[in-house]
């Protein structure tokens, strides 16, 4: 504001500033030492620019490590629990929030439960039921779960933008003859877009990092998502530092670089859902 | 307008990569007919071999770091040339991970996310999946194979008087020595007495050397160190029953060899970093010269061999000294077969399996044992004179062993082996002194 | 429009997927915990009914150390509310005074929270190494050689070394729930009390503060449920060690299901986990209602 002190801003300059590099730092570390050997990382170049840029750590985290397949997998994974958590949240949002019936606060409180719910306390009798269904070794073993621990969150988020949207909307169409399904699909669904991008941020929060399901329900090699192959190359390489180095990165800077060109509205959407919510 | 291209880019981005990854993806643990799996959820396994094909899954632990790989990838392939009609569906999994993995796919007791062969080991890990039957009895497949496989390898894997294991190697605890860095402070033999040790060890020590490389984090590491102690001290027919679950801990001769090892502890022969990093990193830093003793399974004789070839360092193997002679003589070791192939109850082709089983586990048992991660369950029928150096003079050790203890945490059923571990850790730590270890064990174990 | 919207089938039909997906991977395990924490069950084979004794057994045994794990989780939690939190609160309230560069910041700040908990903490078990670690490293270049550790091998610092790493990464994900609540307050509101000759620290504390309270409680519902529910990270740097000195409930559990096939006993602890998780939320709520009042 216009009375700050010029020292007042300062420090907060060096305040911000300080915090930024904190976080800057680990990053731009693990991407130097991907490009080191152990020699340059274990004394003679700790933090400095690689001397020589190795980029075969790289071929190795690709080839032994198999990078590139378990982001593609991530990637499906994490795509399609934010398309199933979108539809179901979105239809169950109409629900509570237009659809007229008599417990639905209830059964609003009742979803609610499931933001607290740590996700590892259901994971074996989550493992049996896939089990049973033969879901396990499938891209579903994930998706499924991941969509049902996102599905709280979503609803949340959706409840706050859709009570935005005026029923004299539904009214008209309704008055046109639009049944409840045309009015779903054709009225409130097309202006349900900015929740879309919130909904797919707070799922992919939720799914990317997940380790614990990941590393049980994928026994197959080729469906392993990113976590378990960073966390099993790193068993593997524990003594070589620059291929798990190549690995880190390999496993960040893709969402990294989406982030840069994005940011901005990833931020808006982040920001939008804590709003409404 | 931008922002679209933005996206364009970063997906093209992660496309390549993908691609990439996919070039790479017939590595040996997928074999060719598993294809990438598409999104498509049921892509049954069976349907994608040749109809005639009968296929076998199989869980392991030997990930492409691991000293055995080499041997099961040989074994498999050479099972596969010589049974075209059998197919061999294997996977790899970090050792942690594996035991989380196959407990839970036991839980769930389905056949289709089961394997028909796994790895296991033997003991109380396999016993108890034996025990509820989830174990194939394997006493039918095991008679053809009878004549190279000597009954006393399956003792460990027998339970109730049947066999549920096919052993594949069998290992001891060996204490591994840098004779270079002993050379330093004038040894050039491994001590052969406790003081002898114990002197070997401060006069390293004032030479800035460490003794003893040990991965506390992994508490089987200090297992590793202890109980060959403990049995050097009370000698094998006690420690052996109170492992298996029939003597008491109660006993001031325990409390006594957990004092002495942790007055090695205490006197800085144990490298302090070894608290923070895992056995891969110490055992390294080990190969590397940076300790002069390093007590761990002989499986590691290939990889130390494999330096000494290279740079002519010397390594050599010996036992634990003996710490109460009236007790205990030299000749008692730690170990035995542990390293097993199991088969499911729950696989629909577990007749077969139990064969293959024996098969690939002699196969296995043979490369492993040329490439030096184990000594050999199965009577050698093949050329050993390129057997590493380390690896016969292990053999040679066990060839003159007066008794034969199995690992702790292996002979014990999960739940005491882990309480028993939490001990172990604690003394490590020096948490907690010899009286106290022998007491809480008592108390919990009995 | 009325009559359209009471439909009960079509109620019912756009309730079903979410209710399936809900009850059948949140609500039906839940109960299966319930149920099977009252047995000695290894998981495979028979089951045997032994009441409460899991609960009991859970509270009084040293062994297992079920309170100290709790008593980690705890301190994770009031650590993420008095430390996270209001560090979290200064960077929104500095970001929200319109100063120069703030998308850069607000953009860097966000960035640990998208990048995998699995890989943070493989870089931060970097960061810790004893030999190359470049926390050690940096210690003994600038002549502190004495204050190098075994940052996550011993018992006195371990359970520090796993917090830093837990509550920065976090730090920007709170940071921009209350920066959005910052800028939501309207213009007019600081420009009347300004005039007022309000300070920066009285906008902030008599205007700014009390208005984004409601994003304030949901940070605080997500700090703390977040700091109960914590696992990937914990797992991934010392899985509970050295000497149970990190373990939290959920490690817990997981070394109960899998390393000591006590299936009965992992699943009385996810029971209690939940409950726990349920309280807390609930509690949080009463107290700003209560505040409010």
């Amino acid at each position: 504001m216009r009375n700050n002190s010029k020292g007042e801003r300062i420090a907060i300059y060096i305040g911000l500033i300080f915090w930024m590099l904190v976080n800057l730092f680990p990053v731009y570390w693990m991407f130097t030492f991907s490009l080191k050997d152990n020699p340059e990382i274990f004394g003679k170049n700790v933090i400095g620019l690689p001397q020589h840029w190795l980029w075969s750590n790289y071929t190795r985290a690709m080839h032994t490590g198999n990078m590139g397949r378990y982001f593609l997998n991530s990637a499906i994974v994490a795509t399609a629990t934010i398309i199933i958590t979108l539809i179901v949240a979105l239809m169950a949002t109409f629900a509570l929030t237009r659809l007229i019936w008599k417990r639905r606060k209830t059964l609003n409180k009742f979803f609610m439960l499931g933001l607290t719910i740590p996700i590892h306390a259901s994971i074996v009798p989550v493992y049996v039921t896939l089990s049973r269904l033969h879901l396990l070794n499938t891209y579903w073993a994930l998706i499924i779960p991941y969509s049902a621990f996102s599905l709280a969150m979503a609803i949340l988020v959706c409840t706050g933008f859709m009570n935005e949207i005026p029923r004299e909307l539904d009214e008209s169409a309704c008055i046109d003859g639009c049944s409840t399904w045309g009015i779903f699909l054709r009225v409130i669904v097309p202006l349900m877009k900015p929740a879309v991008a919130t909904v797919g941020i707070y799922t992919f929060l939720q799914c990317w990092n997940e380790l614990m399901f990941a590393n049980i329900f994928i026994s197959k090699s080729a469906l392993r998502t990113l976590p378990v192959g960073v966390q099993a190359l790193s068993g593997q390489y524990t003594t070589d530092w620059g291929p798990i180095g190549a690995a880190l990165v390999l496993a960040t800077f893709p969402t990294l670089f989406l982030y840069i060109f994005l940011s901005k509205k990833i931020q808006d959407s982040f920001v939008a859902g804590a709003v409404k919510g | 307008m931008k922002k679209i291209l933005a996206l364009a880019l970063a997906l093209c981005m992660i496309f390549a990569l993908a691609a990439c990854g996919q070039q790479a993806a017939p590595a040996p643990a997928e074999k060719p007919a598993e294809k990438p799996a598409e999104a498509a959820p049921a892509e049954a396994a069976p349907a994608e071999a040749a109809p005639e094909q009968t296929v076998l899954k199989l869980w392991c632990i030997a990930t492409e770091s691991d000293a055995n790989r080499p041997g099961y990838e040989k074994a498999i392939a050479e099972f596969e040339a010589a049974h075209p009609d059998i197919k061999i569906e294997w996977e790899a999994f970090e050792n942690n991970s594996y035991k989380t993995k196959i407990k839970a796919a036991m839980m769930g007791g389905d056949t289709e996310d089961l394997p028909d062969i796994f790895f296991t080991w033997a003991g109380a890990f396999l016993g108890d999946f034996a025990e509820v039957g989830s174990a194939y009895c394997l006493d039918e497949a095991y008679k053809p194979f009878a004549g190279d496989l000597p009954e006393v390898m399956l003792q460990n894997s027998t339970y109730g008087g049947k066999h549920f294991g096919v052993p594949l190697t069998y290992n001891i605890v060996t204490l591994f020595a840098n004779m270079d860095l002993l050379a330093e402070v004038g040894y050039t033999e491994i001590p052969q007495t406790y003081e002898d040790l114990t002197a070997c060890c401060d006069a390293l020590v004032a030479k800035g050397i460490i003794p003893f490389g040990c991965a506390g984090s992994e508490t089987w590491c200090v297992t590793e160190y202890l109980e060959p102690i403990i049995e050097k001290t009370i000698g094998y027919e006690a420690l052996g029953s109170i492992f298996a679950g029939q003597g008491s801990w109660n006993d001031p001769a325990i409390a006594t060899a957990v004092d002495n090892f942790q007055g090695m502890v205490k006197k800085g022969y144990f490298d302090p970093n070894g608290m923070a990093i895992g056995n891969d990193q110490v055992k390294a830093n080990f190969i590397d010269g940076q300790y002069a003793f390093y007590q761990n399974g002989s499986w590691n004789c290939g990889e130390i061999d494999a330096k000494e070839t290279a740079d002519g360092v010397n390594f050599e193997a010996a036992l634990f000294p003996v710490m109460d002679s009236a007790k205990a003589t030299y000749g008692q070791v730690i170990g035995g077969p542990s390293d097993t192939l199991a088969v499911c109850a729950y696989s629909k082709n577990a007749d077969l399996a139990a064969s293959v089983a024996f098969e690939l586990g002699r196969s296995i048992c043979h490369y492993c044992y040329l490439a030096g991660s184990g000594l050999p369950a199965w009577t050698p029928d093949y050329d050993t004179s390129e057997v590493k150096q380390l690896v016969s003079d292990v053999a040679a050790i066990v060839a003159k062993a007066d008794g034969m203890v199995l690992f702790g945490d292996t002979a014990m059923s999960a739940d005491p082996a882990n309480t028993y571990l939490d001990y172990v850790a604690q003394v490590y730590g020096c948490e907690l002194d010899g009286a106290g270890f022998v007491e809480g064990l008592t108390k919990d174990l009995g | 429009m009325k009559k359209l919207y009471s439909n009960k089938f079509h109620i019912l039909i756009f309730l079903l997927p979410a209710l399936i997906l809900f009850c059948g991977v949140l609500i039906a395990p839940i109960g299966a915990s319930a149920y099977f924490s009252l047995f000695d069950w290894k998981g495979i084979g028979p089951k045997t009914f032994i009441g409460l004794s899991n609960y009991k057994e859970l509270f009084t045994s040293n062994s297992i150390g079920f309170l100290k794990a709790l008593r980690n989780s705890l301190l994770l939690a009031a650590l993420s509310v008095g430390l996270q939190l209001p560090l979290a609160l200064a960077l929104a309230l500095a970001l929200g005074k319109k100063i120069k560069g703030e998308r850069a910041f607000l953009s860097v700040y966000f960035m640990p929270v998208l990048i995998s908990t699995v890989v943070i903490g493989q870089l931060w078990l970097k960061i810790y190494n004893p030999d190359y670690g470049i926390l050690n490293v940096f210690l003994r270049a600038v002549g502190l050689e004495n204050w190098t550790r075994i940052w996550l091998g011993t018992k006195k610092t371990a359970l520090g070394a796993v917090l830093v790493p837990t509550l920065w990464q976090y730090v920007g994900y709170h940071m921009l729930l209350l920066y959005a609540g910052v800028k939501s307050v309207p213009i007019e509101l600081r420009e009347a009390a300004m005039l007022d000759g309000a300070t920066d620290g009285q906008v902030n504390r008599y205007i700014v503060l009390p208005y984004i309270k409601p994003i304030v409680r949901i940070s605080v519902i997500f700090a703390v449920t977040g700091s109960l529910k914590s696992f990937d990270l914990i797992y991934v740097l010392t899985n509970g060690g050295p000497l149970h000195s990190t373990e939290v409930p959920s490690t817990l559990m997981i070394s109960m299901l899998f390393l000591r096939n006590r299936y009965g006993m992992g699943s009385t602890i996810a029971v209690l986990l939940i409950l726990l998780c349920f309280g807390f939320a609930l509690l949080i709520n009463v107290m700003f209602k209560e505040s409010e009042e």
